[in-house]
């Protein structure tokens, strides 16, 4: 079963003419002659060997393939599954921890400093998985973490908080735009968090979505930014592994994209991602049960080095998935139109994935929101939109059925339990916890000023904004015989 | 024995072709292929069947496959160009009002449901899709299926009830069903038994028993026990209960059970078409069939065979060689 969301498992990879094609990446090899008949490769067990002309054989380097490689490629998207195994790995992960420790022994260069940043969905699901309380359940991860070489452990909320803050005002900046300057192609806003649809958009239907997403990062890349561009420089440009738990296995390749990787450190804003399941495979793995972990702290390094704090989740209204359409609809609602919504009402559409919500006055609707979840609807959402018939002003989109609490890496069901009691129970979790507010954080005003240089800012635009690249179909020869 | 008499040869010169389907009344013949465009073949008044009507500028690639909605007021077309064209006759001729699109590659086959209420299509992108039809005429993506492990062949939807089949590369038949309170199709039965590509199935006239052909060169005729296997052991299943092995010397590619007279024809690489039929007091739970006639019908591959649904012994089959043919059964 796939880790990656719905929408990236559909695939380009077989046919019966073209039996498994796995990848068409060009090898590159370094010529030391030009031969006019042309060279030999004989094949054997350990590998390919070129014979040269004078009969000495050469061995044929193994094409690596990066997942950079694979997302800058139209074609599959599974056979990045198995990159990413090597590249974003547990193993991976446990490496650079090993080598870590090793280098702080050893006291020869200087060690990383790694920081985990927890999101909230797969701490959820893992606090179901073990039976614990979402707050006692991030207490022992932070613990496992720091048993396993982490420097930090820290809550993403702040970022999701940020991602929020920056769509609602994208928002009204598309809105105002549409209604006072015509601008065409920015509305509906669709949502930006999910890298599933915005890897699918990319690939499929390129330029004619791309306008309409937010360009708003994730909230998992604003944290990487907040790491390696604020947390790094406030702790004396230290060198930091950044690693981040998430849902879904389409996290890692957002991680992944040159967007998001710095020339300047030569490294990439979330260095390694690790998921729900991972967690659960890697706990298994070393005999720990989690439970009996001490309680271990959080830390605020955007505050302070010396910061700690237990443990306090908190949710946001609206979905699971970042409660992005509720946030957006409420703060338009009043910016615009001067109303206070309090509870809004969604409607469901063919099936519960689809949701919609409108603000309306005098009989005239002056807001028209969605939630539309899951592959089947993301379709529909795209047909609607080629055909014109979309009448809505903003789309919340994730690729997984039932968004980000049921994102494809979360733990997967108990035998004899099925996906959809599992959801409904993490569901029922992430409601039960107090509700944040982003407009009330303080330290969210205080980066704003001390980070961003304010919310208008070109920094902020740099920093907390991104953008989609179309990916131009290639036409593959062996395919157009008809 | 009996033997299938050619009724007329149907002359495109328009290359390969893939697929026809009969109009839900058998008063008119569709036929698809690497031209890119649809034929309408209708009868004259002097009885012969001439084509009618050609349907273009759909599809920028080979059209695959075609089928009449029930009603007869649709036609959809599936095209390696991945999407499926809704045809349709509200201004007097047909005309395509709605483009299906969503598969990442060649869809391979196109099919209604009995209600007219779904479609549903597959493709070498390994996927199963299902479509409804809302009011306004839009087709909403109600289900992406993704149970197959290779390219899929073919869907075919039960004779009367929501439920669907598809077959596949893997060499697996899939069974589907409307589930309302998931709002999806789920996949509930795996088929397995060919030991290479399932090219084709056929419901028989009351949807329990289905046979599928493939390129092992066998056909295999699948029943459904409602209450488990052996009978009364646990929940409903679907047995192989008949292989017809050794009819066959290269893949055979469609295959059509009669609704009318329970016969079965097969469409084979060897340029055959062959008609079974089920031997008289066969045991239901392991019946046999005889091979009643085989017949060179073409001069390359055969890829479908279709009963006409209301003339019985009625057969159109289509092939690489460019022709379609009508034949009569006779006994």
């Amino acid at each position: 079963m796939s880790r990656f969301s719905g929408a990236l498992q559909l695939t380009d990879l077989d046919d019966f003419i073209t039996p498994s094609q796995e990848c068409i990446k060009p090898v590159k090899i370094e010529k030391k002659t030009t031969s006019t008949t042309g060279s030999k490769i004989k094949i054997q067990e350990d590998g390919y060997f070129q014979i040269e002309e004078d009969g000495s054989v050469q061995k044929l380097q193994k094409v690596e393939i990066t997942l950079a490689d694979c997302l800058a490629c139209s074609g599959c998207i599974t056979s990045a599954e198995s990159v990413l195994v090597t590249q974003q790995s547990q193993e991976e992960l446990l490496r650079v921890f090993e080598e870590n420790k090793r280098i702080k022994l050893d006291g020869t260069s200087a060690a990383k400093l790694i920081i985990v940043s927890l999101s909230i969905q797969p701490i959820l699901s893992l606090a179901i998985r073990y039976q614990l309380s979402p707050n006692d359940c991030v207490s022992k991860l932070a613990q496992y973490f720091k048993q396993l070489g982490a420097d930090m452990v820290v809550d993403m909320t702040i970022a999701d908080d940020f991602a929020i803050l920056e769509t609602q005002r994208e928002f009204i900046r598309r809105y105002r735009a549409t209604e006072t300057d015509g601008v065409q192609n920015v509305l509906p806003m669709l949502a930006s968090s999910c890298p599933g649809w915005v890897c699918y958009a990319e690939k499929t239907h390129g330029s004619y979505i791309l306008p309409y997403i937010a360009t708003t990062k994730s909230p998992q890349q604003i944290m990487g930014s907040l790491i390696k561009d604020y947390v790094c420089c406030n702790l004396g440009n230290r060198s930091i592994y950044h690693v981040t738990v998430m849902p879904c296995y389409d996290k890692k390749l957002e991680a992944s994209r040159e967007d998001f990787f710095s020339e300047e450190t030569e490294s990439r804003d979330v260095d390694c991602v690790i998921t729900a399941i991972e967690l659960e495979q890697m706990l298994s793995r070393d005999g720990i049960e989690l439970s009996s972990l001490d309680n271990g702290k959080l830390c605020q390094p955007w505050i302070s080095k010396e910061s700690e704090v237990s443990p306090a989740l908190v949710k946001h209204i609206g979905s699971g998935s970042g409660g992005y359409a509720d946030h957006i609809f409420k703060y338009a609602a009043h910016e615009l139109f001067g109303q206070e919504c309090d509870s809004l009402e969604y409607k469901n559409l063919r099936n519960p994935d689809f949701r919609e919500v409108i603000l309306e006055k005098d009989g005239k609707v002056l807001l028209r929101f969605a939630i539309a979840n899951g592959f089947r609807n993301i379709q529909n959402l795209v047909q609607k939109l080629k055909r014109g018939k979309s009448l809505y002003h903003y789309v919340e989109v994730m690729a997984c059925p039932s968004g980000c609490l049921n994102g494809g890496a979360q733990v997967r069901p108990k035998e004899g339990r099925t996906v959809k009691d599992l959801v409904i129970e993490v569901e029922q979790l992430y409601s039960s916890l107090p509700c944040h507010s982003p407009e009330d954080s303080k330290i969210i005003k205080q980066l704003y000023d001390n980070w961003l240089g304010g919310q208008d800012s070109d920094k902020c635009s740099g920093v907390l904004h991104t953008q989609y690249h179309e990916i131009a179909k290639i036409p593959n020869a062996l395919n157009i015989k008809w | 024995m009996g033997k299938l008499e050619l009724v007329q040869s149907l002359k495109t010169d328009s290359g390969r072709i893939w697929n026809v389907s009969w109009h839900p009344k058998g008063t008119a013949l569709a036929s698809c292929g690497e031209d890119k465009s649809i034929r309408i073949w209708t009868k004259d008044l002097r009885g012969k069947w001439i084509n009618k009507v050609v349907l273009t500028d759909g599809h920028k690639r080979t059209i695959r496959q075609i089928a009449w909605s029930p009603s007869g007021n649709y036609l959809a077309s599936a095209s390696f160009d991945a999407t499926t064209c809704i045809w349709d006759k509200k201004c007097g001729e047909f005309e395509c009002n709605a483009t299906l699109e969503g598969h990442d590659n060649e869809v391979k086959s196109v099919a209604w449901s009995s209600s007219g209420l779904f479609l549903a299509t597959c493709s070498r992108d390994k996927s199963v899709w299902v479509w409804e039809v809302n009011d306004e005429d839009e087709y909403d993506c109600t289900s992406v299926i993704n149970s197959h492990t290779q390219d899929v062949k073919k869907v075919v939807f039960h004779p009367s009830d929501n439920f669907l089949a598809s077959c596949s590369y893997d060499d697996t038949i899939k069974l589907y069903k409307d589930e309302p309170s998931e709002f999806e199709w789920i996949c509930y039965e795996t088929l397995k038994g060919h030991t290479s590509t399932v090219w084709s199935i056929s419901y028989d006239s009351t949807g329990t028993r289905l046979a599928s052909c493939s390129d092992d060169c066998t056909v295999k005729i699948w029943k459904e026990y409602p209450t488990g296997f052996p009978p009364g052991n646990g929940g409903p299943t679907w047995k192989c209960i008949c292989t017809l092995d050794g009819y066959h010397d290269r893949t055979i590619y469609d295959i059509s059970w009669c609704h009318s007279t329970g016969l079965i024809a097969t469409a084979c690489g060897d340029d055959c078409i062959r008609v079974f039929k089920e031997d008289a007091g066969s045991d239901s739970d392991a019946p046999t069939f005889s091979m009643v006639t085989k017949e060179k019908g073409h001069n390359q591959d055969v890829n479908c065979v279709t009963w006409n649904p209301e003339v019985p012994g009625l057969l159109a089959s289509c092939s690489d060689d460019g022709d379609i043919k009508l034949w009569e059964f006779k006994k």
